[in-house]
């Protein structure tokens, strides 16, 4: 465990090199509530309720989805795999005294508690600079519920990246399919409009997803919404973990002999 | 051998051998050709040079056939998932703005097709331009006799994304029919009037950004500023924006007129003061980008800058 410690404060500290990032990863959680404010603003200037959300009710889950999504940064990892695999440098992880997985488990905590801190920071901000009548749960185990969630949503996102990135082992080629998988999974996580909005029977099967638990439930969960899905949420999410989790594993067993070292 | 009567054939040393038998003009030392041959013999050269280019580029792309229509089903399931973002939007509201969703269809149509021309006719050219900058291979750009911004503006061609045009034409047919809106040939000549503005002004504005790798060491920060104004813009119309933000997304980072002009032309919404704004904001950075470059060039020291 000492050993993904070490890897996860490395990453934390190499974060501090790159400052400007840190100033664009504020600004960027902003675009995101910006377009909420200026779009809702209009919708919201002829009708009081759409979807049962009120004006400050859809910036504060703006709010939370931006905070949340700026905060999953792990697309990063499939295509770092994916480019290493491809070049044959993938050698320079799997040498390492420690699963290639927990390693980039371990980076991709280290860089979300760097920028834990900021983003809220930056959240908070554009609450008072917005004037947002910030709507939040006042239920104390949702709140809970919701950061349990949020947690193994993360570590879901990185383990759906690795299992990507590994995935070049056999298909050499996955660039596209992980720009078009970006493309798609900010639509299903709600970071771009609220599931709400969408009819019922492909809101249910949303739920299905894991993704419907990654940014949008702990998203409604935190303005004191859905609180009957937070238990059911977490065990479903848990259990997309446990099944990535085995495809992964099959996936590296079946596919590293592939792998010669030599680039492809 | 090589069988002469079956013509030419398709290796890249075909083309090579076309593209140094176009060198029969020398440059100057800023990459500017000195035309001999007359106007007539400027413009084959240049045609010469397009049907290099993209012969080049057809060999390059057919290595990865996946990779060939990836711009197609990246940028197609990105307007795709607007169109159902909007569709969801549009189940609980009847309007946003003054726009019903024949309007905001549209809107999302034209921007596809500005997009479009820009995969398939410039971006993947003028997005090398920072790489070609760090790497000291603009040299090899500035030592041809043929501009180097014309030939990495049109290097990359990628017919892939050639599909999208039609997906985007598409769209805009969908939205024709939902908005009602009757079409004259007068406001169908100037949505493409300002269609074709928008297209150069987003080229020019790619070629700035870009361009400002010449004078720092990395502009990656420009680049996530240009993707968070052309994200934004998507997936908002212009008629959306007032204030400061009108100020910044009409003048600044004009990325909020791109698809609002040109659907408001068409919708009958454009008044002159608009259209004089659009006209006026493309000249403006069409000079800002000439200055850019040039001056950019002059910058430029080979290995590093």
């Amino acid at each position: 465990m000492r050993k993904y410690r070490e890897i996860m404060r490395a990453y934390l500290k190499t974060q501090l090199v790159w400052r400007a990032d840190v100033a664009f990863h504020m600004v960027f959680i902003m675009s995101k509530v910006l377009f909420a404010w200026l779009l809702w603003g209009m919708i919201f200037r002829e009708r009081n309720m759409v979807a049962d959300f009120t004006f400050h009710g859809m910036l504060s889950y703006y709010i939370f989805s931006s905070f949340l999504s700026q905060l999953e940064m792990s697309k990063g990892i499939s295509g770092e795999i994916s480019a290493r695999i491809r070049n044959g440098t993938i050698s320079n992880y799997i040498v390492l005294p420690l699963s290639m997985e927990g390693y980039f488990t371990a980076m991709e905590a280290g860089v979300v508690l760097f920028y834990l801190a900021f983003d809220l920071a930056a959240a908070v901000v554009w609450v008072f600079l917005f004037r947002i009548e910030f709507v939040f749960t006042h239920s104390v185990t949702v709140f809970l519920c919701g950061l349990l969630m949020t947690v193994l949503g993360l570590f879901f996102m990185v383990q759906l990246n690795f299992f990507l990135g590994i995935l070049t082992l056999k298909y050499e080629e996955i660039s596209t399919f992980l720009m078009i998988k970006d493309n798609l999974t900010a639509l299903v996580t709600g970071s771009i409009v609220p599931l709400a909005l969408f009819p019922e029977g492909i809101v249910d099967g949303m739920r299905l997803l894991p993704f419907y638990y990654v940014t949008y439930l702990p998203s409604m969960l935190f303005t004191g919404r859905c609180r009957e899905e937070a238990v059911k949420g977490i065990f479903i999410l848990g259990a997309w973990c446990v099944l990535m989790q085995g495809a992964i594993m099959i996936t590296w067993r079946k596919y590293r002999i592939k792998y010669d070292g030599a680039g492809i | 051998m090589t069988d002469s009567r079956k013509g030419p054939p398709e290796g890249t040393w075909y083309a090579v051998r076309e593209a140094r038998e176009m060198d029969c003009l020398p440059a100057d030392t800023e990459g500017r050709n000195v035309h001999r041959c007359g106007q007539k013999g400027a413009y084959m050269k240049t045609f010469r040079v397009l049907k290099v280019l993209l012969k080049i580029r057809f060999q390059n792309l057919m290595m990865f056939r996946l990779g060939f229509w990836g711009p197609f089903f990246v940028d197609g399931s990105l307007f795709f998932i607007q169109l159902v973002i909007f569709d969801a939007i549009y189940a609980n509201v009847e309007q946003i703005g003054s726009w019903g969703r024949g309007e905001m269809i549209l809107y999302i149509g034209t921007f596809s097709l500005i997009n479009a021309v820009n995969m398939t006719v410039y971006f993947f050219g003028v997005n090398g331009i920072v790489w070609k900058i760090r790497s000291g291979t603009m040299d090899l750009y500035l030592s041809k006799p043929v501009s180097p911004l014309f030939r990495i503006t049109f290097e990359c061609m990628n017919p892939g994304s050639l599909p999208l045009l039609a997906f985007s034409a598409a769209i805009i047919a969908y939205g024709l029919g939902l908005a009602d809106i009757r079409v004259t040939a007068g406001r169908f000549l100037g949505y493409l009037f300002f269609l074709a503005l928008m297209i150069v002004l987003y080229y020019e504005m790619e070629v700035i950004i870009r361009s400002v790798a010449f004078y720092l060491v990395s502009n990656a920060r420009l680049e996530q500023l240009e993707e968070m104004g052309l994200e934004l813009c998507m997936n908002l119309p212009g008629i959306a924006f007032y204030g400061i933000y009108k100020v910044i997304f009409y003048g600044i980072l004009p990325y909020g007129i791109m698809a609002t002009l040109p659907v408001q032309e068409l919708t009958g919404e454009m008044s002159p003061g608009a259209a004089a704004h659009g006209i006026g904001i493309v000249c403006i950075f069409g000079v800002i980008t000439a200055i850019v470059w040039k001056r950019g060039i002059r910058h430029y020291n080979s290995a590093s800058s």
